[in-house]
């Protein structure tokens, strides 16, 4: 059969329309699947593609107990309860599950949150924990909803708080360690961009997956041992309580490696109570914040220059007056009635300030305090020594500290005669303890450090690169000779407390006085001990500085800083199994 | 019939006669059956060396619309093949999903583990011990030397 339409039938014409309507349909799905092809396929993707935040884990910080990493800072889940009070059907079911499980973490008065039908969102719980969260999710309670938050755990409670610093709402570091090495220790965030269904589920079907895995922060072991950062703390407690003094602070480190064992302030604070803090300068480490004119305790680098620069012995004479005259001003001892031929072991056990001036003269001509005088002790104080530098330890808000240079008009010859027995000059006891380190090592300035490595992904400790040190500060000689003279003004005043025998112990007193509006005030002054220990004939195992000040009250160096260095000290022999000589 | 030395029976064409014979058989029989298959000589149509001169043919012959519904079925029950493999990968998406919440779960377990176990260790709680408390200082220290 011959199938044919006929011209100008009605079945030609009905075939007409449908092929017109077809064509349109042809030419309306050329328009949108090739014109319009990238239009639609981005319209697609917004429905069906969602970005997800892969959150970094912050970097968990550690100590170092006797050689063995210790967790001490930790990080845990915890959730924000809140209720949708226009889906919240049952008002008491709410009230009742959260007095019943969550009755702790409520909001004050929280039910009547739950009126607020207005609102989408009301808070009634915060830091509800895991367990919690389960229990009340088991409740299945209309319009109730949880919120996952991440925060900082200190199984430890408020020890080394200032130098931790802590973590704020937004996740960022503030003071201390945190802060620092914020960068490091958040991570970065990854990212994952995929399908998901109707629900949210992502699904891995699709070309257009993006999996960018977030990099968790880096987990630090700090150099801090707990136990002798534990024993710190309680030492200066008592101290204080001795003393009647309101304020404390203290450092440990090891001078053959530059690795702080212990740092403690006195008042501090406890991080889990951060809203309980009302004031923000309790946040504050003042080993390395706050510089204060460290006084007789650079004694100790003023004789280790003169015996350096070959110009003084132990056994050196002066002739002391208990006063001096340095252009237009006198300077005087503390201790008075020690006059007569003194020497300079004599002078650093007795801290009298003229023997102090006496060393000063002779690294110039001997006559006043020349400009060369000035020109090597401003070398050895802030080149060798690193006082009134920054130290760049790891730590947030380190302050830099004075040592004026000679170049400068304030450089005269009046400042480094005070600079010769610790005044004129400012500088953090973090500057004082790391120079003296390095005079009682044998010479070697090493960088001080609160990081003695990191825990890697698989658990595995490793040790930091070792930070830069600077050997021959002075020779090994004269820092043997330097010890040996702080070990002998160690015994000299105030008799060491309980210290055992057969061991290598030496520290120097402080009594500095106080400038406040720019004038020494006469009845304040910061009592310092600077000290080290160790096994006889070896170089030391430990520094220890102890600063004690209390609003008003004369702090004494060898009255209230010393037997806080004792107590440090002898437990310290122990803690470290130091082998006693005889 | 003779046979040919060499060749299977199964390999010859039925002759005439047997062809005969066996339509009298269905014919004298109540017991009768109907061949659904014949064999064709290939001699009688295109034989070449090195062939079989048998070849089967089906007697049952599919029409147009026979062959387009079972075309249509083919495709039906190949992209039901494909939509079973397409849901198939998206379950797995689920399961790895629900594997990874737990996952996550358990580790959120261990997690809340240790920082009970580093609150018990903390030096504040070993300092207050029962264990602590009943040590005592050594009145004889004497050290030893490798």
């Amino acid at each position: 059969m011959d199938l044919k339409f006929t011209r100008g039938s009605r079945n030609f014409a009905l075939a007409m329309i449908l092929i017109g309507i077809m064509a349109l349909f042809a030419m309306r799905l050329f328009y949108i699947q090739v014109i319009r092809h990238d239009y639609y396929v981005s319209q697609a993707d917004t429905q069906q593609i969602k970005p997800f935040t892969l959150f970094a884990k912050r970097g968990e910080i550690y100590t170092y107990d006797n050689g063995s990493p210790e967790k001490f800072v930790m990080n845990e889940t915890v959730y924000t309860a809140w209720v949708d009070p226009t889906q919240a059907t049952d008002r008491q079911a709410i009230v009742d599950a959260l007095n019943k499980i969550a009755g702790g973490n409520t909001r004050k008065n929280f039910a009547q949150y739950i009126d607020k039908k207005n609102t989408r969102h009301q808070v009634l719980a915060t830091k509800v924990s895991r367990k919690q969260a389960e229990l009340l999710k088991a409740e299945n309670i209309r319009g109730l909803g949880f919120d996952a938050v991440s925060q900082r755990v200190y199984p430890e409670g408020q020890l080394a708080s200032q130098v931790l610093g802590f973590v704020d709402n937004e996740g960022n570091g503030k003071y201390g360690f945190e802060q620092a090495n914020d960068d490091e220790l958040k991570g970065k965030d990854g990212l994952l961009k995929t399908v998901t269904d109707v629900r949210a589920v992502p699904l891995t079907i699709g070309a257009k997956n993006i999996n960018k895995p977030a990099q968790d922060g880096k987990n630090y072991v700090l150099s801090l041992d707990r136990y002798i950062q534990a024993r710190v703390e309680k030492s200066l407690a008592d101290g204080i309580s001795r003393s009647g003094a309101t304020s404390a602070s203290a450092i440990v480190m090891d001078p053959q490696t530059g690795r702080v064992m212990a740092m403690a302030n006195f008042p501090s604070y406890d991080p889990t109570l951060l809203a309980t803090v009302t004031d923000p300068a309790l946040f504050n480490n003042d080993v390395v914040s706050r510089p204060y004119e460290p006084g007789s305790d650079i004694k100790t680098f003023t004789v280790a220059t003169g015996i350096d620069k070959g110009v003084i012995t132990p056994e050196t004479t002066y002739n002391n007056t208990d006063s001096v005259r340095i252009e237009d001003i006198t300077i005087t001892n503390a201790s008075k009635g020690k006059t007569g031929l003194r020497t300079m072991q004599y002078a650093l056990d007795w801290s009298l300030n003229t023997g102090m001036v006496d060393i000063a003269k002779r690294l110039g001509n001997g006559d006043g305090i020349s400009r060369s005088a000035r020109d090597t002790m401003y070398e050895y104080f802030h080149d060798r020594f690193r006082l009134g530098r920054v130290t760049d330890i790891e730590l947030a808000n380190e302050a830099e500290g004075t040592v004026v240079s000679p170049d400068k008009t304030e450089g005269n010859a009046v400042r480094y005669s005070n600079m010769a027995f610790g005044q004129g000059m400012d500088a953090t006891m973090m500057q004082v303890a790391a120079g003296f380190s390095g005079v009682i090592n044998g010479g070697i300035y090493r960088t001080p450090t609160v990081i003695a490595g990191s825990i890697d992904d698989k658990g595995v400790y490793r040790d930091a690169q070792a930070r830069e040190s600077f050997p021959g500060i002075i020779t090994p000689a004269s820092s043997a000779t330097v010890r040996e003279m702080v070990h002998q003004s160690h015994y000299a005043t105030y008799k060491p407390q309980n210290e055992p025998a057969g061991y290598y112990v030496g520290g120097k007193t402080g009594t500095s006085q106080t400038i406040e509006n720019g004038k020494y005030v006469s009845d304040q002054t910061i009592g310092t001990y600077l000290g080290f220990g160790g096994e006889v004939n070896k170089i030391p195992r430990y520094v220890v500085m102890v600063e004690i000040s209390a609003k008003g009250k004369m702090m004494g160096g060898g009255a209230d800083a010393k037997p806080i260095f004792n107590d440090i000290s002898n437990w310290m022999i122990d803690y470290l199994k130091l082998q006693p000589q005889g | 019939m003779p046979k040919c030395a060499g060749v299977p029976d199964i390999f010859r064409a039925p002759t005439t006669r047997s062809r005969l014979s066996t339509i009298k058989t269905k014919t004298s029989t109540t017991m009768s059956y109907t061949r659904t298959a014949q064999f064709n000589s290939r001699r009688q149509t295109n034989w070449g060396r090195n062939q079989n001169t048998v070849a089967f043919a089906s007697a049952v012959k599919l029409g147009p619309v026979t062959h387009t519904v079972l075309i249509a079925l083919m495709i039906t029950v190949l992209g039901l093949i494909y939509l079973t493999q397409a849901t198939r990968t998206s379950s797995f998406d689920y399961t790895a999903s629900d594997i990874q919440t737990k996952i996550d779960e358990l580790a959120a377990q261990k997690k809340d583990l240790e920082v009970d176990n580093a609150r018990l260790m903390a030096v504040k709680e070993v300092q207050s011990s029962s264990v602590a408390k009943t040590m005592t200082t050594p009145s004889d220290v004497r050290y030893v030397t490798e």
